[in-house]
């Protein structure tokens, strides 16, 4: 008798610590939609973009591999507080990011960070990349090509410069999951397949994506 | 007789506006492509403006509407910047190699609508 009734009070427990611990992924789904996100973000892959119109009609980046690109931390905090990554408006170059993304409650962002991290997509092997300093995919980043004339970054000291029309690179190393990077690198249409930023497989060998990809996930 | 002729002008009239569309169609293509791929360094109405080209982008790319600068440039060697990259033509690794991104047809519309913009022919060869 005792013994059954610690295991119901064990399973009792748990089943308390699993549903405040795990946010509620359905909740999630449900906020996402109440919440207006579908108006401005799609979910279900494979991408949808047919040609640069496509893109240009998009009113916000797609989020159907969340779950692969982001960290699970760095998704949960910046649906609380979400400063720009973008400088500009998305899709425009004429107009600043005006910095008005839609924020949510603590509640509502750890489920909604929960239903989009289990937005993966096979193409992003884990364990590949791993954030550490690397010469050659530094050299590659700011001498070799054109990486920062598109993108800002910040070097050792903290200095940020670069370009503004890509995705600042500032805080990667919290933001981007490193392996990711590298999938993004090594096959960019799965994923976008209409982007302003040029392929770059092809032209550098793969073990040099390797290095760029862990010199970027590497930035501050 | 006189519904012949109004028949063939209707059909004329409807010919030349299919024309005019089809062309205005891929005059349309290359200009979306700059816009989309080269406005960010080079500028909207390529001037070399772009939003990329602040204080601390250490060369100017060039204003594609200098009809004298342009003419200098011969299209192969617009040709192979576009593809290559800057470093291909002992130039800026700013300028990015686009050959795994633009297909060769829509490069030639890049290289016309270039033209149209400095109004200019290039150097052969
Ligand atoms: C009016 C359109 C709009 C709505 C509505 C909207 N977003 Fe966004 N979202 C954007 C834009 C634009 C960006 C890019 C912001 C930036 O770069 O700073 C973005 C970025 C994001 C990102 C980061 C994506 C990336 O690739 O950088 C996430 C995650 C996100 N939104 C989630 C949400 C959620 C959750 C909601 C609902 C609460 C929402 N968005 C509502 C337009 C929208
Ligand atoms: C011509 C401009 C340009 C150049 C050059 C460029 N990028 Fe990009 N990059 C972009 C744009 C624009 C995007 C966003 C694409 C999109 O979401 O449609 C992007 C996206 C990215 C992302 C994803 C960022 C995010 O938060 O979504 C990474 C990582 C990245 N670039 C790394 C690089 C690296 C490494 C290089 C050099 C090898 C490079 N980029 C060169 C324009 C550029
Ligand atoms: C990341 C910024 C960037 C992007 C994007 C870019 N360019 Fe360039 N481009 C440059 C820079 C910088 C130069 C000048 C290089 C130098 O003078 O050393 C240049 C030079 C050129 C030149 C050679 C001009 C000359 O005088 O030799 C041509 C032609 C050209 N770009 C065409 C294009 C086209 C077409 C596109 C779009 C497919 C494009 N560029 C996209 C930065 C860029």
């Amino acid at each position: 008798m005792r013994f059954i009734l610690t295991t119901f009070a064990a399973i009792g427990l748990l089943g308390f610590v699993v549903g405040t611990v795990h946010a509620d992924a359905g909740a999630g789904k449900a906020a996402f939609a109440a919440k207006k996100c579908t108006g401005c973000h799609y979910t279900d892959g494979p991408a949808k973009e047919r040609n640069i119109a496509d893109q240009l009609a998009k009113k916000g980046p797609e989020l159907w591999y969340a779950g692969s690109k982001f960290q699970a931390a760095w998704l949960k905090g910046w649906l609380q507080d979400p400063k720009p990554i973008r400088h500009l408006a998305y899709n425009s170059l004429t107009k600043k990011n005006a910095g008005d993304h839609p924020k949510l409650s603590a509640g509502d962002a750890a489920n909604v960070a929960d239903f989009l991290m289990r937005k993966t997509t096979s193409e992003v092997k884990a364990g590949v990349i791993k954030p550490k300093k690397s010469l050659k995919g530094k050299k590659i980043f700011t001498k070799k090509m054109p990486c920062t004339g598109c993108h800002q970054s910040a070097s050792k000291k903290g200095k940020v410069t670069g370009g503004f029309s890509g995705p600042t690179l500032v805080g990667v190393g919290k933001r981007l999951n490193p392996d990711w990077i590298y999938a993004y690198l090594k096959n960019p249409t799965h994923f976008k397949p209409f982007k302003a930023m040029p392929t770059f497989a092809g032209i550098l060998k793969d073990k040099d994506l390797k290095k760029v990809a862990k010199h970027v996930s590497n930035l501050k | 007789m006189k519904k012949l002729i109004k028949i063939s002008l209707l059909a004329a009239v409807f010919g030349l506006a299919w024309l005019i569309n089809g062309q205005t169609a891929t005059a349309a293509g290359a200009e979306e492509t700059f816009k989309f791929y080269c406005a960010q360094c080079h500028g909207l109405e390529g001037k070399g403006k772009g939003p990329n080209v602040t204080k601390d982008f250490p060369v100017t790319p060039r204003d594609f509407t200098n009809a004298k600068e342009m003419s200098k440039l011969s299209d192969n060697y617009i040709r192979g910047i576009i593809m290559d990259g800057g470093p291909s033509q002992s130039k800026s690794p700013l300028m990015p190699p686009w050959s795994k991104t633009i297909l060769d047809v829509d490069v030639n519309g890049l290289i016309k609508h270039l033209r149209g913009l400095c109004k200019c022919k290039g150097k052969a060869g």
